[in-house]
């Protein structure tokens, strides 16, 4: 059953005189509890299409469908309720709010949704119970974006957004963070969507999307995907 | 290039750049503003005292003085120049409700003044010289009739001249009127020959009226008088009349005191300028200008400073990458500094000639002809000086402001290019020391979040909460300025004046001439009479205040009913005598020394002295005229009398201080409107900062789903807690500055420090409304963060 789909997006940016295409009428649909990788070189409109699917932005055309709703169309305040309750996010650079702690980052989505999962509980689950009252700044990169992945699954949402989540990480510490978010989007039913340009990763993933120069180049399906400790870096 | 850079640099940072601008031009602006007033008011009141030869000392008798008194005071080593002085209120004949002092001096080289139409003083001459603004407002014109009532007598004179004089440079008929009124009171100067001629009319009908007794005309009697008449009788006249000699001299006081009883053979009330109320008055203005400067000219620069420290770390944080290109191009530190430095430079000197200019409006607005000051001084010229001082602190600001930028981003120079060319970090987040307490966990997101910002960035912080203690300051001060003012004029008009009309006696007025006149008028009345406190002058006050038209206050405005067994002690001469011990004090003019027990404080309006009732006088033997008459008959219901040297209706005097609340009123809008800037342009610069520095958090939230509005009153809501805080500092502080300024001004009035509840009201109202104001300013900013852009870069 898909639970995203685009019809005909384009996204475009101007500046001056000047137009970018970031995506040139894009149409694909994603299947529920899939773990899709979106692939390609800097530029191609990845990024740009991960957020359009995360509400953060909006298209010039077409439609977005998200669980059957047109997210295309939604004003502000719907688009904000629209990320608090269907997506979460996990960032390159972690965005933690550093004047709060671990459990008050986590716990932090329980003031905007309301089917939140009970915080401590998820911080247990990404391993860092021992680190609940330490600021952001105490804890290592891969630990921010253990407590990152906490965050955005504690909303309880149906997809979970990465961009480049491990692009600030050295390759160890990445492939326990690819592992965690494998297991626990296992675990929680979570359909995830990782943007990337490591090609290693998308052959952890069960859907493989190629964009470049703001089209799909190819969608492919991958029967047996590699396990985290599988694929080499 | 790097100059084209400069300039689009500080153009993309314009509302911080506008904002340093506006501070510095506030604060070189009030500073050099407050500091010029005080320093125009001393340097032209001077020179205008000296162009008029304003006497250094006057010389007191109520018996006046001889011919050969004033030889013997010139002959003083010492003395410079003197003169035998008339100065007496008179009213003016046909023209109700209109007075003027008149004044007459033998030795024009002393208490002259200067001409601004007509002729030349000559000391010959039949004319009048009339006080220039007495006659514009009036609308008397050179060469119009004018008659004065002189002690049953009239001076009748043609217009000659137009002036200005420094003695009546503040133009108020006696000590009880704070302002000048040219509608009602002016000052005139006629020639000693003039005077001479209307003597010898007085003296003539004076003996005629005698004669006509025996039953002779009108005529006839005058015609014999004036065959009878001697240089004598004229000499003794006059003699009484100049009841006053005014002198130049470098002698102190004392010196002057001591040869005057040497060569006089008594005590003679002698008053320096500095007690001579225009001379008083107006060096009183200068402190007041200086007290007033300050406080607040400190408080509006140190805000600026301190905004510049901010905003220059905050910019050179956010320029850092760029210096660190700058640094990789192989542009030396030392061109950079240099580069960033102008930043300062350029606002240092925007600032200060913006603020300069609004430094000499300020000025202008208070000290010019048409501004405050052109009310109650009353100058030909009228300049713009400025202390010495200021332009060592000008250009130091300039300096410092460079300075700041160069030591801003000296701080982000250290290390390699590499390091440079990495983005600000932040200080490490550490817990603050209320998370020791448990009670702090049950605290909600907002405010831990609200909380832990503000501890992370102190200075921001402080210096919010240093503008919003600022603005309730001035709010507090300028506004409890205005109610304590106002209820000064409710004491003087409900509390102290229950009168119609205050009756002035001609000088030498005793009890038993007066009897009768206060008998007929029903009044109450009270006698002001110069007297020596150990050497330090004063006034004895007595009072018969029996009919309740006057009354004497205590400090909380209340009403004392007089007791004759003691002394009331004026409260700006409290720490003088406690409540059951004893003060001396002597009359000038005599030799007696009286000793009273102090029975409690009054707070007087003006003067400053001690009061006893009539009863205790006489008991004490005290000798004394009256000198004013209180009653609550009309003024035009009041008869003629030689004993009255002029009159004053309750009315008048309270009208006379309409232009005095009008000053207070623009000062005040003054205040209310700096507050307001100062607020709005302090609280939206740090507002804006605060925002810089939170949008990647704010963009996070977004991007977890937080919704604008809610974003916006987690932003709005560390401006009400900063500013519940600023206000419940501000408010004592404001009553605080109030209070210091009052007590900085008690040596000329004894004010009681008021606060109705409008001030309190509006102050924290006001302050408010400009923080949410603001607050909602840089809220609504947070609709158009760019989620995107905000999170790409690493923190």
């Amino acid at each position: 059953m898909s639970i995203v789909e685009f019809k005909n997006v384009s996204k475009i940016y101007t500046s001056g005189d000047h137009e970018l295409h970031a995506l040139n009428d894009v149409s694909f649909t994603l299947d529920e509890g899939k773990f899709v990788v979106i692939l390609g070189p800097s530029g191609a409109g990845k990024s740009t299409l991960l957020n359009l699917l995360g509400g953060l932005d909006r298209p010039n055309k077409g439609t977005i469908n998200v669980s059957g709703n047109d997210i295309s169309k939604l004003n502000d305040n719907e688009l904000a309720d629209y990320r608090a309750s269907t997506v979460g996010f996990v960032f390159q650079f972690y965005n933690l709010i550093p004047t709060l702690t671990v459990y008050e980052n986590v716990n932090l989505v329980s003031e905007i949704s309301k089917n939140a999962l009970d915080a401590k509980e998820m911080i247990g689950k990404v391993g860092l119970l021992d680190h609940l009252n330490n600021f952001p700044s105490e804890l290592s990169g891969g630990e921010q974006q253990r407590i990152s992945i906490a965050r955005a699954l504690c909303k309880n949402p149906k997809i979970l957004l990465c961009d480049e989540p491990t692009g600030a990480l050295d390759s160890e510490t990445g492939i326990m963070v690819l592992k965690l978010l494998l297991d626990m989007a296992k675990n929680f039913g979570k359909t995830i969507v990782i943007v990337t340009h490591n090609q290693n990763i998308a052959k952890m993933a069960n859907v493989v999307i190629r964009v470049k120069s703001g089209k799909i180049r190819s969608i492919k399906a991958q029967e047996n995907p590699l396990s985290a400790e599988e694929v080499e870096w | 290039m790097l100059i084209k850079k400069m300039l689009r640099t500080a153009w993309s940072y314009k509302s911080q750049f506008i904002s340093m601008i506006i501070m510095m031009m506030l604060g070189i602006g009030i500073f050099l503003g407050f500091n010029m007033e005080w320093k125009t008011i001393e340097y032209d009141t001077s020179r205008f005292f000296n162009d008029t030869k304003y006497a250094d000392y006057r010389l007191y008798s109520e018996t006046g003085f001889t011919k050969n008194d004033i030889k013997s005071i010139s002959s003083i080593d010492g003395v410079g120049a003197a003169t035998r002085y008339l100065s007496v209120n008179l009213d003016i004949k046909g023209k109700t409700k209109k007075a003027i002092a008149l004044d007459v001096s033998e030795n024009f080289s002393v208490s002259t003044f200067v001409l601004i139409s007509g002729k030349q003083y000559d000391e010959n001459s039949d004319g009048i010289w009339l006080s220039d603004k007495f006659a514009n407002t009036n609308g008397i014109s050179l060469n119009d009739s004018l008659t004065l009532e002189f002690q049953g007598a009239e001076i009748k004179s043609k217009v000659v001249g137009l002036i200005k004089s420094g003695e009546h440079m503040i133009c108020v008929a006696d000590s009880n009127q704070l302002m000048p009124d040219y509608k009602t009171f002016g000052y005139a100067y006629i020639s000693p020959a003039k005077l001479n001629t209307v003597l010898r009319e007085k003296v003539i009908s004076n003996i005629a009226e005698e004669m006509q007794k025996s039953g002779i005309t009108v005529q006839t009697a005058k015609e014999k008088a004036a065959q009878i008449i001697t240089d004598e009788m004229i000499t003794e006249a006059t003699d009484k009349v100049f009841s006053q000699i005014n002198l130049r001299s470098n002698l102190n006081k004392a010196e002057l005191e001591d040869a005057v009883k040497e060569k006089l053979g008594k005590t003679i009330m002698v008053v320096s300028k500095e007690d001579h109320i225009v001379y008083k008055e107006a060096m009183g203005e200068a402190e007041e200008g200086k007290t007033m400067g300050s406080i607040l000219p400190v408080l509006f620069l140190v805000i600026a400073i301190l905004t510049m420290v901010t905003t220059m770390h905050r910019i050179a944080t956010k320029e850092k990458t760029q210096i660190g290109v700058l640094k990789a191009l192989g542009f030396k530190d030392r061109t950079i500094l240099v580069h960033y430095s102008f930043y300062g430079l350029l606002i240092g000197i925007i600032g200060t000639v913006s603020g300069s200019a609004l430094g000499y409006l300020i000025c202008k607005l208070v000290m010019s002809e048409n501004g405050m000051m052109g009310t109650y001084f009353d100058m030909p010229d009228w300049t713009a000086a400025t202390p010495f001082f200021c332009y060592p602190i000008i250009v130091g600001t300039v300096i410092l402001l460079a300075l700041i930028s160069f030591l801003s981003v000296r701080a982000q120079l250290n290390g390699t290019a590499a390091d440079t060319l990495r983005p600000y970090t932040p200080k490490k987040m550490k817990r603050i020391f209320l998370e020791r307490y448990s009670l702090f966990e049950k605290l909600n997101f907002s405010t831990k979040w609200n909380l832990r910002d503000l501890i992370r960035h102190k200075s921001r912080f402080a210096m919010t909460l240093v503008g919003i203690i600022g603005c309730m300051i001035l709010l507090v001060g300028g506004l409890g300025m205005r109610d304590t003012m106002t209820g000064f004029l409710d004491l003087l008009d409900n509390g102290i004046s229950h009168y119609a009309t205050k009756v002035n006696m001609v000088e030498n007025t005793d009890y038993q001439n007066a009897k009768q006149l206060i008998k007929e008028l029903g009044g109450d009345w009270e006698s002001y009479t110069g007297i020596s406190i150990d050497g330090y002058t004063a006034t004895l006050d007595i009072v018969h205040d029996n009919n309740d038209l006057i009354s004497v206050v205590d400090k909380n405005n209340k009403k004392i009913y007089l007791k004759d067994d003691g002394a009331y002690l004026c409260m700006r001469l409290a720490d003088r005598a406690k409540v059951g011990e004893y003060i001396e004090f002597s009359p000038y003019g005599g030799n007696e020394t009286y000793r009273v027990k102090v029975i409690g404080y009054n707070r007087s309006i003006m003067t400053e002295g001690i009061t006893i009732t009539d009863t205790l006088a006489d008991k004490l033997g005290i000798e004394y005229n009256i000198s004013s008459v209180y009653t609550d008959k009309k003024s035009g219901d009041i008869p003629p009398s030689d004993l009255i040297s002029g009159k004053q209706d309750k009315k008048q005097l309270m009208d006379s201080f309409e232009s005095f609340v009008q000053i207070l009123n623009s000062m005040v809008i003054i205040l209310v409107v700096a507050a307001i800037i100062l607020g709005i342009v302090v609280l939206y610069n740090l507002g804006i900062i605060s925002y810089v520095e939170r949008s990647r958090e704010l963009a996070t939230l977004k991007v977890l789903g937080f919704r604008n509005k809610k974003i916006g009153k987690l932003l709005i809501s560390q401006n009400i807690w900063l500013t519940v805080a600023g206000v419940i500092i501000g408010l004592p502080a404001g009553v605080g500055v109030l209070y210091w300024l009052l007590s900085a001004l008690a040596s000329e009035y004894e004010l009681k420090l008021m606060l109705g509840p409008l001030t309190y009201i509006v102050s924290v109202v006001l302050t408010f409304g400009v923080s949410l104001f603001v607050g909602w300013l840089v809220a609504r900013k947070n609709k158009n963060i760019d989620m995107v852009e905000a999170l790409k870069s690493a923190e």
